[in-house]
């Protein structure tokens, strides 16, 4: 459907600096392929989405695509138009630019609004609906062109974590109906659910590609692994009391977020919080770790009290309260002695 | 975190805003002793307590323990799931009084 053959694009900055933002990207797109595309920000992805939709002139070389091939596109930012109804919106690009008639494009419009469970807020204005809706419309838009490939950007990174569900359910059923996608996403869990080719993007290179399994779990090039485990692991370093746990708390809900396990953010905040009280005394430094692995779904907290021998769980001493939470809120815990200190791992 | 405390209906009702973690917990510990000396039954409001560890619950026993010889009685409402969650892995839901 598309093939990609030494794609680069070369921007110049203000000072006539050459910008390589994209440096010989090939690969060929069949249909009904569903790829995922990964990579820390600044790698390129947005750009070669934008040049495979045309919306950006590649400086290497060509894009093949199928004659009379249709791509369509999904931003990451909203980006209906506010003045018209949701069955305005969908309806607009067809009649301007297929040319339908009105009745045609209302049909049509209905038919791609059911398909993303928007039809029965067909004449709201944009305003009045989540951001969620709102996505689903901007993808009914999209689909009302009647694409042969979909490129999606981010389509749920500026949504608000309750509707990122809803966004990813019609996304899925969409792979499931066959239809051709290649979309951005930081969200592993769900590429690794609904993409059947993951790319890894970094310095404006597809570094590696292969299925998801092969990418999350076994990644053969030494960068794909530090990103794939970057965001799958979160750490800090306490030496004092005077550590802040404020922030603590604000980056372990931005992981689960970011982990999609946000269900799980009270279990490892009890957790963290009450081994803290346990162990209080902090002029041993301590280690925490909190982990996800998307594919085995699993979460691990991990703490390491340097130098000592006996784990704050442990303790013949510790405050029956706390230990009570910690059991209720983790699914098990063990404890491993090494030469640094005693290591507490807890499942949540 | 923060604790006000008025006097209504009769009872003296604290509302709890924030998160009573371990850091919280010493100023919020400050904050409820007019609690220990009441001579009304007392309503712990947590419609906007958000979280609460095990040095929180400490406070809420304290509360509990100061009442109880006074014939007094102490309720709570407005508890999320998260706290519902703490209550039942200490037993807390037995000893206090649930209103809806
Ligand atoms: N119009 C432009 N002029 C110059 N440089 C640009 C332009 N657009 C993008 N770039 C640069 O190209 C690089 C790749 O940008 P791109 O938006 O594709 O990153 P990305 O992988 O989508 O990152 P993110 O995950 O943050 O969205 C960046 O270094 C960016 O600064
Ligand atoms: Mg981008």
């Amino acid at each position: 459907m598309i093939t990609v053959t030494n794609l680069s694009k070369t921007f110049l900055d203000p000072d006539n600096c050459r910008v390589d933002t994209l440096n010989g990207v090939t690969f060929h797109l069949s249909k009904g392929e569903v790829v995922g595309v990964i990579g820390p920000s600044g790698a390129g992805k947005s750009i070669l989405l934008r040049c495979m939709a045309g919306l950006e002139h590649p400086t290497g070389e060509e894009i093949k695509v199928t004659p009379g091939m249709r791509i369509g596109m999904v931003f990451q930012h909203l980006n209906l138009f506010s003045h018209l109804t949701v069955l305005e919106n969908v309806t607009l690009a067809p009649i301007k630019l297929l040319g339908m008639g009105r009745q045609e494009a209302e049909e049509l419009a209905m038919s791609m609004l059911r398909r993303v469970g928007m039809s029965e807020h067909a004449r709201r204005m944009p305003s009045t609906l989540s951001g969620g809706q709102q996505q689903r419309a901007a993808i009914a838009r999209t689909l009302a062109m009647k694409p042969d490939v979909l490129l999606m950007d981010e389509p749920t990174s500026s949504l608000d974590p309750t509707m990122v569900d809803e966004v990813q359910g019609v996304v899925s059923s969409l792979a499931q109906e066959g239809m051709t996608m290649v979309i951005v996403t930081h969200e592993m869990r769900f590429a690794n659910a609904v993409c059947n080719r993951i790319f890894f993007m970094h310095e404006g290179c597809v570094l590696e590609e292969g299925a998801p399994e092969q990418i999350f779990e076994n990644p053969r090039m030494p960068q794909t692994r530090a990103f794939v485990q970057r965001i799958r692991c979160l750490e800090f370093n306490i030496s004092s009391g005077d550590f802040d746990f404020y922030d603590m708390r604000s980056q372990i809900k931005q992981f689960c977020i970011r982990c999609s396990i946000a269900e799980k953010m009270g279990e490892v905040t009890h957790v963290v919080d009450e081994m803290f009280a346990l162990i209080s005394d902090f002029r041993n430094p301590i280690h925490i770790e909190v982990n996800h692995s998307d594919l085995k779904q699993e979460t691990t907290v991990t703490v390491l009290q340097y130098g000592a021998e006996v784990s704050a769980l442990d303790n013949p001493d510790a405050d029956e309260l706390a230990v009570m939470i910690i059991r209720g809120m983790s699914k098990s815990s063990k404890t491993e002695h090494t030469p640094e200190g005693v290591k507490t791992i807890f499942e949540i | 975190m923060t604790t006000t405390i008025k006097e209504q209906n009769g009872e003296l009702v604290a509302f709890f805003e924030g998160s009573l973690d371990t850091a919280a917990s010493l100023q919020t510990e400050k904050d409820i002793q007019p609690l220990l000396t009441a001579d009304k039954n007392i309503l712990l409001n947590c419609e906007k307590l958000e979280y609460i560890s095990s040095s929180g619950l400490r406070i809420f026993l304290q509360i509990l323990k100061a009442a109880k010889p006074r014939g007094l009685h102490v309720f709570v409402t407005g508890m999320n799931k998260d706290i519902l969650k703490v209550f039942s892995l200490t037993g807390f839901n037995n000893l206090l009084e649930f209103r809806d």
